[in-house]
């Protein structure tokens, strides 16, 4: 009886590691990786590629010079050394169409795990694919707040959302009237406190202008105008028209990349003279958008890596060396987040030492990646139930970037956090 | 109250000028129509070629963007006689679905076309006379130098073209083409130069359009669709085929989407609770299809309409 019993503890035993060591043993772990490569956002997905890219190369060998746990040996160590491979895959910003990569993914190629997908709208329904199937998915950029009140057993999140953005913005407009804020002295409440805010419609935009809303209340600012217009219009005149006449302090924007330049452009012809003028990152972070060159000087964008993070952060500098040699531009927000998706994944698999569902699943839940490992600037990576939030990381942390003129190049400093600042900021913008 | 009229004002400049940007966009939409009751689907890529000729043209000539507007029309007239001879002439053949389709797959194919060859990523001009430039006329009142230039521009193109049309020889030929097909042919009209010289007339004056927004607008392979909308809205608005009702119907429509500030400025005037706060910008576009809507109902052929 008792020898019986022996045997089908081990029997349950050997079942239960047989799926692990047999694909430990293949020596490759693969992850499915689904973005939008081609389509409208083809150019976002290029640099979410290059990322996520250069994250497993740096996993799968031993980089001197980087200051990273994953680059000091090759592979995932408590796996034996498997290597990451990488499964891209190409939604095209739509979200049936992840949903059907993302089965692929999972029933054809038999990934451990996916990350994605970038577009809000797609990580939900390659989320709800995960969450049937139980294989986890970290998502690294997308950052529509209600991804991670769903309750989902099966989904982690490691950026910020916008409502920690948009409270950034508002923590800045409160320092800037405590003076808290470089090369600013404090500004008294009356002349700071009239916002005007135009987001554009879609699912992201309205819940901006939603979130605007909630706080321009909670920190007790006026918000005469707060209106959503349609990123795909011919004219804006008469969005600007309307926020002009509202005499604000500060402008307010969640744009995309062409409706943007359209506003900025505007927003010129049309002498607007706001104090400050702040962007939710997308349109306002893009190369095209740079390319306005003197015409953006001073304007603010909410971001998660600038450049100029390397000059505070020394892991972030290194690998920002290797990505502009390997790929010749800088890291950004959407290389810098796609980068720190899967180098999560690497952690996490190094923690589990095994590619079962269920012990994934618990590393996630327990695991605590100290901030100097990442090249973003935040405190970490910690996933979390809290506030109705499930699998969000509650270490990170947004930056407020200003566009400015040095020796006749146009660069983003960080301007917040305080304590992060790389320059004085310009206040107030000199307007149009 | 000076603020509402100050608002009306503004809106009423920019209405008629953005309005005759639209007239302009969709003049080539209605000869086309009205030669030949062909639909053109890809009006808007037409459009775009426009502006990718500028954006390319420009720095790499060293030129002003304006300067460039002539290679725009012959760019413009040459793709549309290109489009002509290559394939409508053979659609014209078939059945009406046929030409639908037939010029919905010549949006395709140059969008796509656009998309390999100048890539996603949305392109601007950063320089030039009219770039970003506006002239402050009374207490905030802004007059922007692309959209006058580009109203200029249109009520130039909208008289060449009646003009043409009205005094001229082969403007009665075009005449006669679009009334009655096989009576032109009996009287010796070419009637398959006439269908191309609309196609020319409509592929230039769409691109000449295109160079001059560009100043204005990032051009990316999808910004056709933005245009073809407005156009095909205010062709069905004035009346297919009618050059005067493309006129009309832009500024109708221009000055519908300039409501909303005018609306903004109303109920601040009217200082009523429960409005504060609530806009129509995204609705703007909403009123324009409504009224579009309206006009099919109470009068199918359009304002100036005279084909059934």
């Amino acid at each position: 009886m008792r020898k019986s019993l022996v045997a089908l503890v081990a029997a349950l035993a050997l079942a239960l590691m047989v799926p692990a060591v047999g694909l430990a043993g293949g020596k490759e772990i693969k992850i499915g990786v689904i973005y939008p490569l081609t389509g409208g956002a083809a150019a976002a997905g290029r640099v979410l590629r290059n990322g996520a890219e250069l994250a497993a190369e740096i996993a799968n060998q031993v980089v001197p010079g980087v200051d990273m746990e994953m680059a000091k040996h090759a592979g995932i160590k408590s796996l034996g050394g498997a290597k990451i491979k990488l499964i891209f895959k190409d939604h095209q910003g739509n979200p049936q169409l992840g949903a059907d990569l993302a089965k692929k993914l999972i029933k054809d190629d038999k990934v451990v795990g996916i990350l994605g997908c970038y577009f809000s709208s797609v990580t939900k329904t390659v989320s709800a694919v995960c969450e049937r199937y139980g294989v986890p998915m970290i998502n690294g950029s997308s950052t529509s707040p209600a991804l991670t009140t769903r309750g989902f057993k099966w989904f982690w999140r490691t950026t910020p959302h916008d409502k920690w953005f948009t409270k950034d913005l508002f923590e800045l407009l409160m320092g800037l009237r405590k003076g808290k804020v470089r090369g600013v002295k404090a500004v008294p409440a009356d002349q700071l406190s009239v916002l005007a805010a135009a987001c554009e419609k879609t699912e992201w935009g309205s819940h901006v202008s939603a979130l605007i809303k909630e706080f321009a209340g909670q920190y007790g600012f006026k918000l005469p105008v707060n209106l959503l217009y349609a990123a795909k219009s011919p004219d804006l005149s008469s969005e600007v028209q309307s926020l002009i006449a509202a005499k604000p302090d500060a402008m307010l924007f969640a744009s995309y990349t062409s409706d943007a330049i359209l506003m900025i452009k505007t927003l010129k012809s049309m002498k607007a003279k706001p104090k400050l003028i702040w962007g939710q990152d997308a349109g306002f972070d893009k190369p095209e958008f740079r390319a306005l060159g003197a015409d953006i000087e001073g304007i603010l964008t909410r971001s998660v890596f600038l450049p100029s993070v390397a000059k505070v952060k020394k892991v972030a500098g290194q690998v920002n060396a290797i990505y502009k040699k390997k790929y010749g531009i800088n890291l950004d927000g959407a290389s810098a987040r796609a980068f720190t998706g899967l180098q999560t994944w690497v952690y996490v698999l190094e923690k589990a030492g095994s590619t079962d569902p269920k012990a994934i699943q618990k590393a996630c839940n327990s695991i605590k990646i100290p901030g100097d490992q990442l090249v973003v600037p935040w405190a970490g990576i910690k996933f979390a139930n809290v506030g109705g939030e499930t699998g969000q990381n509650v270490l990170g942390m947004g930056l407020i970037g200003q566009y400015q003129m040095k020796n006749g190049k146009l660069g983003l400093e960080i301007v917040y956090p305080f304590d992060l600042a790389t320059a004085d900021m310009i206040f107030p913008f000199k307007g149009y | 109250m000076e603020d509402l009229l100050v608002a009306m004002l503004k809106s009423l400049v920019s209405g008629l000028l953005m309005g005759l940007v639209f007239a302009l966009v969709a003049l080539g939409l209605t000869i086309i129509f009205g030669v030949m009751d062909i639909v053109n689907f890809a009006h808007g890529e037409m459009l775009m070629i426009g502006m990718y000729t500028t954006v390319v043209l420009s720095p790499w000539l060293g030129i002003d963007p304006l300067f460039t507007l002539p290679v725009c029309g012959l760019v413009g007239a040459v793709l549309g006689l290109l489009c002509y001879y290559g394939l409508i002439r053979y659609l014209l053949r078939g059945p009406m679905i046929a030409q639908l389709f037939g010029t919905f797959g010549l949006m395709l194919f140059l969008r796509n076309l656009a998309l390999l060859f100048m890539g996603s990523e949305p392109r601007i001009i950063h320089q030039g006379v009219l770039v970003g430039k506006s002239f402050l006329v009374g207490p905030g009142l802004v007059l922007e130098s692309t959209k006058l230039a580009a109203a200029v521009l249109s009520i130039a193109s909208f008289w060449v073209c009646w003009w043409l049309i009205n005094r001229t020889k082969v403007g009665k030929a075009l005449t006669a083409t679009s009334l009655d097909k096989e009576g032109a042919r009996y009287m010796g009209i070419s009637t398959e130069s006439m269908n191309a010289l609309a196609w020319a007339i409509g592929g230039a004056s769409v691109s000449i359009a295109g160079g001059l927004l560009v100043n204005f607008w990032p051009v990316d392979p999808n910004v056709g669709l933005l245009f073809t909308m407005i156009a095909f809205a205010t062709v069905a608005l004035g009346g297919f085929g009618s050059i005067r009702g493309a006129l009309f119907a832009g500024v109708i429509i221009g000055l519908i989407v300039q409501l909303p500030p005018v609306w903004d400025a109303a109920v601040r005037f009217l200082a009523w609770e429960p409005l504060q706060g609530v806009t129509i910008h995204s609705f703007k576009y909403t009123l324009v299809y409504f009224i579009y809507f309206l006009i099919m109902v109470v009068r199918p052929q359009g304002l100036f309409g005279w084909k059934q």
